[in-house]
Formats: structure tokens, sequence, C-alpha cells
């Protein structure tokens, strides 16, 4: 399987609940998933549950942490995208199966993105993420 | 294995495997906010040489194939070799990602660190596929 990525019904949930102004808030955490072999993103995964049997790094230079940049553009239509950028650092031997997008309370996961292949860092190696939601209104 | 995705709200990612150390000056790198356009990024940067240490691997976000949207043979059939690309394309990426990781210190092709270029035909990846499985064709970029 290769890589897959989606925005997770949970995701969904907070968006609406963003929009009816209720207790909610947006994208602002990001944590890599720990797994030996490659995961398969799924819709109902949860933040407290990612794919497969993947937890969140917890130390590592891995652990959730706030996202470098978040911003707005356009793909088909004026604003329709969200964007994401980041860096991690790896303090450690580490396997990273994907990621995971929180939101501010750090309870809910907007995106899962399962990569291609395990990446197994090591101490001081780097992960660029290059990240981009669009609601396609083509 | 069974995977759903939205076709209307969707998301591509990519990650970029890299040495935090630069190649050159043999320090390490440090963050780096820059404007591409209109958009803030971020990426880390040798603060001697301007260096973004040394590329292990970059994975690549695939979509899957919308669904059909007619019931007619061209619809059905056009969707089918959709599904085929994207099966054979998704294999490839995975075996390169895994094939990069493992040979890290080692000299391999550039393409099969980055990804580019990606098979953008069945018969490139059917091709791209089996070139990857050889363990003569793949140090060679012939094709």
């Amino acid at each position: 399987m290769g890589q897959t990525q989606t925005v997770l019904d949970q995701g969904i949930t907070e968006l609406i609940l963003l929009w009816r102004e209720e207790t909610a808030t947006g994208m602002e955490s990001i944590v890599a998933l720990n797994m030996a072999t490659p995961c398969t993103a799924v819709v109902g995964s949860t933040f407290a549950d990612p794919a497969d049997t993947a937890t969140h790094h917890t130390d590592g230079g891995l652990t959730i942490q706030a996202i470098d940049t978040v911003g707005g553009t356009t793909v088909n239509t004026a604003g329709d995208t969200i964007t994401f950028d980041h860096v991690f650092t790896a303090t450690g031997t580490k396997n990273v199966a994907g990621i995971h997008v929180c939101n501010n309370d750090d309870d809910v996961a907007f995106i899962e993105c399962c990569f291609n292949a395990v990446l197994p860092m090591e101490n001081t190696d780097t992960l660029t993420i290059d990240g981009q939601s669009t609601i396609n209104q083509a | 294995m069974k995977t759903a995705t939205r076709g209307s709200f969707k998301v591509y990612a990519t990650g970029e495997h890299r040495e935090g150390v630069c190649e050159k000056c043999h320090i390490k790198l440090i963050k780096e906010f820059y404007m591409d356009g209109d958009r803030k990024r971020v990426r880390m940067v040798c603060p001697e040489c301007g260096g973004m240490g040394r590329l292990i691997a970059k994975t690549f976000s695939i979509q899957p194939p919308n669904p059909p949207q007619c019931l007619s043979f061209r619809c059905l059939y056009r969707f089918f070799m959709d599904t085929l690309f994207c099966a054979l394309l998704s294999n490839y990426h995975r075996r390169r990602v895994a094939y990069a990781e493992i040979n890290r210190h080692k000299e391999i092709l550039e393409r099969y660190r980055t990804g580019e270029p990606s098979p953008s035909s069945i018969l490139g990846a059917i091709v791209a596929n089996m070139k990857l499985r050889c363990p003569i064709c793949r140090k060679y970029n012939y094709f």
C-alpha cells in the first residue's frame, strides 16, 4: 500500500463546531506517528486511536508540538486551501510511520497521513512536512 | 486492506527526510522561515553555506482515482485504468522510499530519493517497478 492521507471524521466534527462558534479550536499542533510497519490512514481514526496500531511519539523530538507555519491559499477557488509546514528534528533513533495534524487543545486530529514507508530517523535527522488540505469545489 | 478517503475534501502531504548536519561544513542545521510566493514556509539550512543536509528520502502523495461518473463502458474502463495506475504508482513509491531508507549511507540514484521523475503512465509504472526490483538495472539511469 502506498501513502494514504485523509481528513478524519473527528476533524470534520471539530470544523462544524468552529462554524457554529461552539467550543472548538483550529489547526495548531502536529505529532509524528510511531509504528514499526507502514500504517493505512482511515477516516475513523481519532486523536486517541490512530490508524492500525500506531501511537503518538512521546519523546525524541517527534512529540506533539506547535506547527511551524499554517496559512491559506488557492487551488481551485479563492481561499479553498489550508497549508501547513513543519520541521521535526529527531533527538534519538525513532521510526516515523506518519503524522497527525491536531487542534490547539491537543484532543482532536484533523488530518492523518501514513507515509509510503516507515522512515527510520536517527539522532539530528530532520523531517520536513509539506501539507495542504483543499475543499475541492471544482 | 481497506482505505477510505474523501473525494471533495483532499489532503496532500509529503515528508522530506534529511540528515540534520551539513555534509560540507559538518555543522548542525538551523530552522529558517522563508516566503514562497504568499506562503510562509520553513526549512532547515546550514548557517555557513546554506546547504540543506543530505536528502535520504522524500515521500510521495498519491490520490485515489475519482469514482466513475457514469455506467458506460468508457467510464468504467477509465476508472479501471486509473485504479490500476494508482496501485502500480503506490507500489513503486512504497518500494522506492523503503529502498532509499535502507541505503541511506550508500550512493543510489537521486530519483529514488526524490521520487522525481515519477512514472506518469501504466507502462512507465510497470517499468519503474521492474527496474527497482532488479539490483543491476536500478543502478543505471538510462530510462
